[in-house]
């Protein structure tokens, strides 16, 4: 091997191994982070974006977008509609709703105990009023207060195409899922995909949560888009107590309630850039203490201080580059494996695997030149006569 | 008369240990022709290596002048005789000191990648410097595939790729067995005679001292004996 860089790599293989180990780190830190972020942020927007109601009522007190909790009464939904007040005084209807639809949400532990998922509760016949769900297979839930309706489920196609029931089978229907630690049978896989993936009547999970009569968020559809700022401004006017948020609205609201995905993420780049100096920092320094000797050489044949520095640099961006490349076949497994085995999804935006690669090679760059300083001012004469 | 490739004047050197200074050069006044082969003798400790090591740049002296080639060297900042190091000096030493990752051809392309900053070096010469050190046949091994004459023939090789006006050769035969250490003393007059290398060989072998032209006996930092024939060194 004539060249002094590739063949130093080559000399120690498990350092170099291990150096490549630690930059691939980093990178696999950043890429499958940022991109289960992006992945879980993509895939709820996508969903919201089914729903057809234009406004969307949480209860008092502040907008919950991941609540668990049946605290909002499902009879406003009569009263939009009708004028009646569930509590208090009768109020009119408001104009222009056609439609409204209370949800139940419920938090459960996600498939293998990674992550969570979201089970919606649902009044199908007022649900299918308010978003563009159709069935693709099957038939809808009932409303779960009818013998044997209320162990019922309804999928979406990619939960039926990605999941498998109890008897380990790939989910279809007259499958059994676990929701509650019960099983439930799937009568129906609807189309498109819209808020959460697993539907049952809302009466049973207002029976299993002990929420009765109570919903998470109602959805509320008006005749005509442009009818929107009056209904919500009547909606207001009536119901003073409450949150009432345009759906269009909701993408930036949620932004807003995750931005610490973004400090999160922020964090993991730091530390995946401190990961990344430290290996190749320790590596290097290793690396020109064992080498003292051959560096006294260099300077005996007149390498300047520059020449030197440009060596152990040189030295490190290749651990680096290979670091960044075994990274990237690290992230590609990792995300088909999470994906496969998970409901998560990872989204790999060519920006961030952009980013991480930068950040390897920077990390790795920064991390020699202490070392390399070093090294460019070692004595010469010290340096040849290094036992 | 010879054209001057260095010239000595008053050169001195002290080391400084914890409080006490070391005097190591006192005073070394030596001036070497173009193409000479100049040997230094003397016991251990009298300022052989010293010296050398201030000729090559490596060490700035405490006082004197030290001119090499025309270049006044104890005025220059590291980088200058880091510089003139590159340009003008080919280091041998008794422990080889090759790259043991490289191949022989691989220490002799980054020797002129050092002296060039390309890749491309000077192939001629190259091949015209293997040739005279016997080493066609072992450019593709590396140093440990190599026996120890051979190590120190590619070591010299290396040093002289890229026409240094002075070879400093530390004790060049002091680890090798008596047939290598001929085999080793026959190229280097070789290359002082068919490339009018000028050399200049620290040792403490007398029959190698005899190869020289000259020899110059150092102690106690200073010179006390010069151009005193090889002949008088071996009787």
């Amino acid at each position: 091997m004539d060249n002094l860089i590739s063949a130093n790599v080559a000399q120690r293989p498990l350092r170099t191994a291990i150096s490549v180990t630690g930059v691939a780190l980093g990178v696999v830190l950043i890429v499958l982070f940022v991109g289960l972020a992006r992945g879980m942020m993509r895939d709820t927007a996508e969903r919201q974006a089914n729903v057809d109601a234009e406004i969307r009522m949480f209860p008092s007190g502040g907008m919950s977008l991941s609540a668990s909790t049946l605290v909002l009464p499902t009879r406003y939904t009569t009263a939009f509609l009708h004028g009646v007040h569930p509590t208090l005084e009768p109020v009119p209807p408001i104009p222009g709703v056609v439609a409204a639809s209370p949800v139940g949400e419920w938090l459960q532990s996600g498939t293998g105990a990674i992550g969570f998922e979201t089970i919606d509760g649902i009044d199908y016949k007022s649900f299918i009023q308010t978003t563009h769900v159709t069935m693709f297979q099957g038939r809808p839930i009932g409303d779960g207060s009818a013998p044997g309706s209320e162990n019922e489920a309804m999928v979406d196609r990619y939960y039926a195409s990605n999941n498998k029931g109890v008897d380990g089978a790939p989910v279809a229907v007259g499958s059994q899922i676990k929701v509650f630690d019960h099983l439930f049978t799937v009568v129906g896989i609807y189309e498109p995909s819209v808020l959460a993936r697993i539907k049952i009547p809302l009466h049973t999970l207002q029976q299993r949560l002990g929420g009765a009569d109570n919903c998470t968020f109602i959805l509320i559809k008006v005749e005509k888009p442009e009818m929107t700022e009056a209904a919500l401004a009547a909606l207001n006017h009536s119901y003073p107590n409450n949150n009432f948020v345009r759906t269009e609205d909701l993408p930036a609201l949620y932004a807003r309630g995750i931005s610490w995905i973004e400090i999160f993420l922020n964090v993991v780049i730091g530390l995946a850039t401190v990961i990344s100096i430290l290996v190749i920092l320790l590596a290097m320094y290793t690396t020109i203490i064992e080498r003292t000797r051959e560096i006294g050489i260099l300077k005996s044949l007149g390498a300047s201080k520059g020449f030197i520095v440009m060596s152990i640099e040189k030295e490190a961006a290749l651990i680096s580059l290979l670091g960044v490349a075994f990274g990237f076949v690290v992230s590609i497994i990792c995300k088909y494996g999470i994906e496969a085995s998970t409901r998560l999804r990872i989204d790999l935006q060519g920006r961030w695997l952009l980013i991480a690669a930068a950040i390897g090679l920077l990390g790795g760059i920064l991390g020699a030149l202490y070392p390399a300083i070093h090294a460019a001012n070692l004595d010469p004469v010290e340096a040849i006569s290094y036992e | 008369m010879r054209k001057l490739v260095l010239e000595t004047v008053d050169l001195k050197m002290t080391y400084r240990v914890g409080k006490v200074d070391v005097p190591a050069l006192r005073g070394v006044n030596l001036a070497v022709g173009e193409g000479e082969y100049l040997a230094i003798m003397g016991p251990s400790g009298c300022g052989k290596s010293t010296f050398l090591h201030i000729v090559g740049g490596m060490l700035r002296p405490t006082a004197g002048s030290v001119n090499i080639d025309g270049e006044e060297l104890t005025a220059m900042s590291d980088g200058e005789r880091t510089d003139l190091r590159r340009r003008k000096i080919g280091f041998v030493f008794q422990r080889f000191n090759l790259f043991p990752t490289l191949t022989a051809e691989g220490n002799l392309k980054l020797a002129e990648r050092i002296y060039s900053n390309t890749n491309g070096g000077d192939p001629s010469r190259r091949r015209e410097v293997l040739k005279l050190l016997r080493l066609e046949d072992k450019i593709h091994h590396k140093p440990l595939e190599l026996s120890g004459g051979e190590q120190q023939r590619v070591a010299i090789a290396r040093a002289v790729i890229n026409r240094p006006a002075i070879l400093l050769a530390d004790e060049p035969t002091g680890n090798l067995d008596t047939e290598n250490s001929q085999i080793v003393l026959d190229m280097m007059r070789g290359l002082n005679n068919d490339f009018g290398q000028t050399i200049i060989m620290i040792t403490h072998n007398p029959e190698a001292a005899a190869r020289s032209d000259r020899v110059i006996e150092m102690r106690d930092g200073q010179v006390v004996g010069s151009a005193l024939p090889a002949k008088e060194v071996i009787r």
